[in-house]
């Protein structure tokens, strides 16, 4: 906090909360434009930043802690960043702008002339499986993956309820350790709607190959409770399972909490404009707390994806320099491995409709599909060989027609284009 | 800040350049144990067209990439640690030229960081000898476009 008794007349002070991507990528920036403003960083954590995606391969020890944390103590030096960690913060005076915080239960007041609200998201927890820091977690930061490793040398199975991409990531990474895990999920397909049946019946096949590994779907955890050293978990047919700890990741809500009552409008995500910057001036938010846009449709819609946080945060700290940018938004999407099988998913490929067309690109090794609404496409879905998604999902930004993307030389690097073009009744609906 | 510029309607798919990118950057070979270009060149009824890392200005790859592999270096190439490369192919997601290789064995990406020579002529431009593939300042590039269009076709 030295810097902000800075007596330079034209000095500000940015302050960010939260230490995520969102958070880096926003410092980065203002440094880049303000040289002579400080900056101050809010974190929760006792660690500096690190990419909270890669959790679950720490997890399973596929990288080092070392690895994992790559954004030392140094990096907020060169850019001269003041960075304040295991500070929590708790409330805003929006009148005299200043961020409440606590840090290692010290009260601490931390004035600001522009403030970035960056706090990301926190795992839902239902009261059918509330949460518990000795057995119920979320997969959300570097303390829940140390936590859930330590539990994993002395638990022999584990449940993770919800199949999603931090579910099923989550027991990819406690397989690698070792431990039996049961996925539950209520849909009828993994990874949300993000897959299609058949895409869904292959990453499940391919994931449960390893003996360790039972995926359940269409079914839900209706009740836990405690059971000897573990937990007795109730299916909602009845059916009754023990286990050692419990992974919640049914879903995310965004972290608003030192918001309430400051005038920030709040509708269970906070509400930006396209500038990034919220109902009150001199606020902004980026990243898994705010809405954005759909890249396609302009639609406000909730995408708590790494590449928004680290553009929407771009964006919102050249504004918070004085500029005037606006964040076009993005499309929902998700690209992951599990043992070798490439999954690639832009878009909501489980929408139909009466105008909505599909063409499938279908072999034993290979499977791509791509949605059209109007000959223009929508959403796209790969699996095992995913080269050149990116050319696709630049024709569905760009809304090119299907026709014409065709014709364009890249396109042909994707096996489906390549049949579309050679035999398009082979690619005709599924 | 320079950038490749390739022309179509010179090259004759002679692969050279391929050949060369393979053989003398030795990352492909530390990735994936085999020799593999980070340029292509591919077939298409207009005529030949490569893939090849543009180094956009306004780069998704590096947006996306949630392991912090791809950064952008000092001079402004877009430049990628390949240990921190943690495979999982979101910088292939979005990149709408295709620059991104997928090598599945070693679940790793792999893209041109101009190893082989940033301030000097690159292996493939060096190695191409059609006229069909140069690297120089994208000033000059427009100027040569122009000019290229004025005479009807493109020289050296």
């Amino acid at each position: 906090m030295k810097k902000s008794k800075s007596t330079s007349i034209n000095s500000r002070q940015h302050v960010i909360v939260g230490n995520c991507i969102a958070a880096v990528s926003a410092a980065e920036t203002l440094r880049k434009l303000n040289p002579q403003d400080s900056i101050v960083i809010i974190g929760e954590e006792d660690v500096p930043s690190y990419s909270r995606c890669l959790i679950t391969y720490f997890l399973g020890d596929m990288i080092t802690r070392k690895h994992l944390l790559s954004h030392n103590t140094k990096w907020y030096d060169e850019r001269n960043v003041d960075l304040m960690l295991s500070t929590r913060a708790e409330g805003l005076d929006v009148k005299n702008r200043q961020v409440f915080a606590r840090q290692n239960g010290r009260k601490k007041k931390i004035p600001y002339d522009t403030l970035l609200v960056a706090t990301g998201s926190t795992p839902i927890y239902l009261p059918s499986f509330p949460y518990d820091p000795d057995g119920i977690i979320g997969m959300r930061n570097y303390a829940d993956s140390v936590k859930l490793k330590s539990w994993a040398k002395k638990g022999k199975k584990a449940i993770i309820i919800g199949a999603g991409f931090v579910g099923l990531k989550s027991a990819y990474g406690l397989v690698k350790q070792g431990v039996k895990v049961k996925v539950v999920e209520l849909l009828p397909t993994v990874l949300g709607r993000m897959t299609d049946m058949e895409a869904s019946a292959r990453v499940r096949a391919r994931l449960t190959r390893h003996e360790l590994l039972d995926i359940e779907l269409n079914n839900s955890v209706i009740a836990t409770r405690k059971h000897g050293n573990g937990y007795m978990v109730t299916y909602q047919d009845g059916t009754e399972e023990t286990c050692d700890f419990i992974v919640a990741s049914v879903g995310v809500r965004a972290c608003t909490d030192f918001l309430k009552d400051s005038g920030v409008d709040i509708d269970r995500i906070v509400m930006v404009d396209d500038r990034q910057q919220t109902s009150v001036d001199g606020i902004y938010a980026a990243g898994d707390v705010c809405r954005s846009r759909h890249i396609v449709s302009g639609e406000w819609i909730y995408n708590a994806i790494w590449p928004v946080a680290a553009a929407g945060a771009r964006i919102a700290a050249a504004n918070m320099s004085g500029d005037s940018l606006s964040y076009e938004g993005n499309i929902p999407m998700n690209s992951v491995d599990f043992y070798e099988l490439w999954i690639t998913a832009i878009g909501n490929v489980q929408e139909e409709g009466p105008d909505v067309e599909e063409i499938t690109f279908n072999t034993p090794a290979i499977y791509q599909k791509v949605k059209l609404r109007n000959g223009v496409p929508f959403a796209f879905m790969a699996i095992g060989n995913v080269d050149g998604a990116g050319i696709i999902r630049g024709a569905i930004v760009g809304k090119t027609p299907w026709e014409e993307f065709v014709r364009r030389p890249h396109a042909k690097i994707l096996p489906i284009v390549n049949q579309y073009i050679t035999d398009p009744a082979a690619t005709a609906g599924a | 800040m320079k950038a490749f510029r390739f022309i179509s309607e010179n090259c004759d798919l002679c692969r050279k350049c391929e050949e060369a990118c393979a053989l003398v950057c030795g990352s492909s070979k530390k990735l994936s144990g085999t020799y593999v270009p980070h340029i292509r060149v591919m077939q298409s009824p207009e005529g030949p067209y490569v893939r090849l890392c543009k180094h956009c200005e306004d780069a998704p790859c590096v947006d996306a990439c949630i392991g912090e592999s791809l950064q952008r270096g000092p001079d402004g190439l877009i430049i990628q640690d390949e240990d921190r490369c943690i495979g999982c192919f979101m910088c292939n997601m979005v990149c709408p030229h295709g620059a991104i290789k997928t090598i599945m064995s070693q679940e790793k990406a792999f893209k041109c960081t101009l190893m082989c020579g940033k301030e000097e002529t690159p292996t493939c431009v060096f190695a191409c000898d059609r006229g069909a593939l140069f690297f120089d300042d994208l000033r000059t590039q427009n100027n040569q476009k122009r000019r290229a269009k004025l005479r009807g076709y493109p020289k050296k």
